[in-house]
């Protein structure tokens, strides 16, 4: 039986944890004890496990990192057989573990909540029996590979089969080339049957379009799925219409934190229009057991099988997206402001977004300053003994005794940054990048990490570089680091995008973190604010800097992240008398080292 | 701040400045911290320094007597000059004090050992 000092310690973590009491008689909730999401336990596992016993589940609460769960039943009878056919019976959690049943009083609701009771997206349309079997049966012959098929033709992403015709949908860019249409490969007449049907209500009134120019076939095997998306809002016009074959599948359709499952039913067309088109994203995970809800209102699963799906969509030309769905819309998020447009603000904005917030941060900021760059070091260390080095932004100043054979000095607005480094006995002083207050040519080196990336304006940024130049000897060479815009190479994830532990580990995307913090942050902001550990969505951004004391205030720091090559021209601009003697990319950041002649 | 800082800074920046060097130090209060003396590094150091603005601080920090006007030939044979070159510019430290500008007499305010140089809008 079940271990007597076990059980008595497991109720009492669902009390502490879910304030869970359990029942001495038979009511309509059970904890599921000893197994749960933490011990790689499933939601169709369970629900497996607890149809077997002939008990019928009309709730499921998966606790995530629990290894523990719960179930509700219509009747305390219903709860009664499942408890009876799994407790200390059921062998479903990893490595074979048991469930405990236990009667409980009632059942914690979590923030996911119950995803199927809630009514759809505005602009879902879901119309079941679209097609008949007979048509189901010709849409299928007529997009099948025929066989003059090439690879090329057909392609096997990693979870599915996908063909296009009309115009091929590129997976690299997300997006179509209007200039290419697969002229051998039209969309099959066999489709044109579904256009009347939907003329013939008033449901396309409101539609761009009235016949799709561009149709995807995608083939699904059991365990196949789709990541999230949303079908990129500058390539196709609203609605995107998805037609259902062969078999059933849940699609999840997410908006933040908002997840709201539906199933598809065979033959079912699904319709995707304003909201659900633009502001929520669709996709399919990839199981082989999907959980449905039976029509009585309880849940089941059910075993998947081969699925087609037919997405009709019509091109966007030109592909300017003008929606009223910034989040989520390509067109919105890559417009970038114009530096001119920032040339006014350029002092106020480096103010109020930069040096105030610095002088705010200094201590938490410094502490998260310690280890040195060693791409930083290296050039340190390229110097002879005796040069003399001017760090410009010096921060607290952990480049100024790298390397103590040089004389460093350290500059920088941050008067609590400066006071870090004073203490740490670095000779330092306050001034602005904008004019040093230094000697021309007195230098053999500058550094300048992570520095002209705050200030607003090309002209600015120049004006900095320019003043290293000036204060550099001839001969002397200056180290530049800014932030990239672009967070990966070859590839990679930087640094910054690796510490997303969230969406390094799959529980959620870039997309719904931004999402999630447009509605945390006052957006009465002049510029976009960017989610820390994602990918820039734009040049000009404000970044959130969180402090970690009680009261962990937000405050925003104004950064222009740099295009590629966009730094080498920039020096190329200083004037004559420097040369770009190295460039690179390390660490999400671009690079270039100078002389001066 | 160190007094081999002060020779490196200038008020050029100024609207309408043509030299600003050297600045006219003021010494409120000061320290000495002491460090270890490397005779190569002062020496190395010597061509990059501006001598009139050496000897300026030397009169200031009251350490006339130590360092002459004109910079003598053969320093390098000279360690005990090195040395006092070494106290002068490694382990005086300002604390509270002032530089100002020699032309326009704009005051940069040295406290707490941080000299203060940043210059307001309408200055540049």
């Amino acid at each position: 039986m079940v271990p007597s000092m076990v059980f008595p310690a497991l109720l009492a973590i669902i009390k502490s944890d879910c304030q869970v009491e359990a029942s001495e008689t038979p009511t309509r909730h059970l904890a599921v004890l000893n197994v749960g999401l933490s011990n790689g336990l499933s939601e169709e596992v369970l629900l497996e496990a607890a149809f077997a016993t002939g008990g019928k589940v009309s709730r499921v609460e998966m606790c995530p990192g629990k290894s523990y769960c719960f179930l509700t039943c219509c009747t305390p009878q219903e709860a009664q057989l499942i408890f009876e056919g799994m407790h200390n019976i059921a062998h479903i959690g990893q490595d074979g573990a048991v469930a405990y049943m236990s009667y409980v009083k009632e059942v914690p609701i979590f923030e996911a909540g119950n995803q199927w009771n809630r009514s759809l997206p505005n602009g879902l349309v879901l119309l079941k029996d679209f097609v008949s079997e007979a048509e189901e049966a010709d849409l299928l012959a007529a997009v099948a590979s025929k066989e003059q098929t090439t690879d090329q033709e057909e392609n096997s992403l990693k979870h599915r089969k996908v063909r296009h015709f009309g115009y091929e949908f590129l997976y690299g860019t997300n997006n179509v080339d209007p200039n290419r249409p697969l002229e051998h490969q039209p969309i099959p007449r066999a489709c044109n049957i579904l256009w009347s049907r939907l003329g013939d209500g008033k449901l396309s009134d409101n539609w761009d379009w009235s016949q799709p120019d561009q149709l995807t076939v995608n083939v699904y095997e059991p365990g196949h799925g789709i990541p999230p998306h949303v079908d990129t809002h500058s390539a196709f016009l609203d609605p995107i219409l998805s037609l259902s074959l062969q078999s059933d599948v849940v699609m999840d359709f997410r908006r933040g934190q908002e997840t709201i499952s539906l199933l598809l039913p065979r033959r079912s067309l699904l319709i995707m229009s304003g909201e659900a088109r633009y502001d929520w994203t669709h996709g399919i995970k990839p199981k082989h057991l999907d959980v449905v809800p039976t029509a009585e209102g309880n849940l089941t699963t059910q075993a998947r099988s081969q699925r087609t799906s037919l997405t009709f969509r019509c091109l966007r030309q030109p592909s300017v997206c003008s929606c009223s769905f910034p989040q989520l819309c390509d067109t919105r998020q890559s417009s970038k402001p114009q530096s001119q447009d920032l040339s006014e603000q350029a002092t106020s904005l480096e103010q109020q977004n930069v040096h105030e917030v610095y002088d705010k941060i200094s201590q938490h900021f410094s502490e998260t300053r310690h280890s040195p760059w060693p791409q930083v070091v290296q050039f340190l260390d390229s110097f002879e003994p005796h040069s003399t080095i001017l760090d410009v932004g010096c921060g607290n100043g952990k480049y100024l005794n790298c390397n103590t054979q040089l004389v460093a000095f350290g500059c920088d607005r941050s008067q609590g940054l400066l006071e870090v480094g004073r203490a740490r006995g670095f000779q330092i002083f306050r001034c602005d990048c904008l004019s040093l207050p230094v000697r021309s040519a007195s230098m053999d080196g500058c550094l300048s990490i992570a520095v002209i990336h705050h200030l607003a304006t090309p002209d600015r940024r120049l004006a900095a570089l320019r003043e290293m130049a000036r204060v550099l000897r001839p001969g002397g060479r200056a180290l530049v680091y800014v932030w990239a815009k672009d967070q990966r190479r070859n590839d990679k994830k930087s640094a910054y995008l690796r510490q997303n532990k969230a969406v390094n580990r799959q529980r959620t995307t870039e997309e719904e973190q931004r999402q999630k913090q447009q509605k945390e942050m006052d957006t009465h902001t002049l510029l976009p604010i960017h989610t820390n550990r994602t990918e820039f969505q734009q040049q000009d951004v404000l970044v959130p800097w969180k402090t970690k004391d009680d009261q962990s205030k937000t405050f925003l720091r104004y950064y222009h992240v740099f295009e590629e090559q966009e730094l080498e021209q920039l020096v190329n601009q200083i004037n004559t008398e420097v040369e770009l003697i190295k460039s690179y990319y390390d660490q999400g950041n671009h690079c270039v080292i100078f002389k001066k002649l | 701040m160190k007094l081999s800082t002060y020779n490196f800074l200038t008020s050029m920046a100024i609207k309408g400045v043509k030299v600003g060097y050297p600045l006219k130090l003021t010494i409120n209060k000061k320290d000495v911290v002491e460090t270890e003396f490397n005779p190569t590094f002062v020496e190395r150091l010597l061509p990059k320094l501006d001598w009139s603005a050496v000897y300026g601080a030397a009169q200031v920090a009251e350490l006339a007597d130590d360092i002459p006007a004109v910079q003598p030939e053969n320093i390098a044979e000279n360690e005990l000059l090195l040395q006092k070159l070494h106290h002068l510019l490694f382990e005086v430290d300002v604390i509270e004090g002032q530089l100002e500008c020699p032309e326009t007499g704009r005051v940069f305010p040295i406290a707490d050992g941080i000299p203060n140089m940043l210059l307001n809008e309408d200055e540049v």
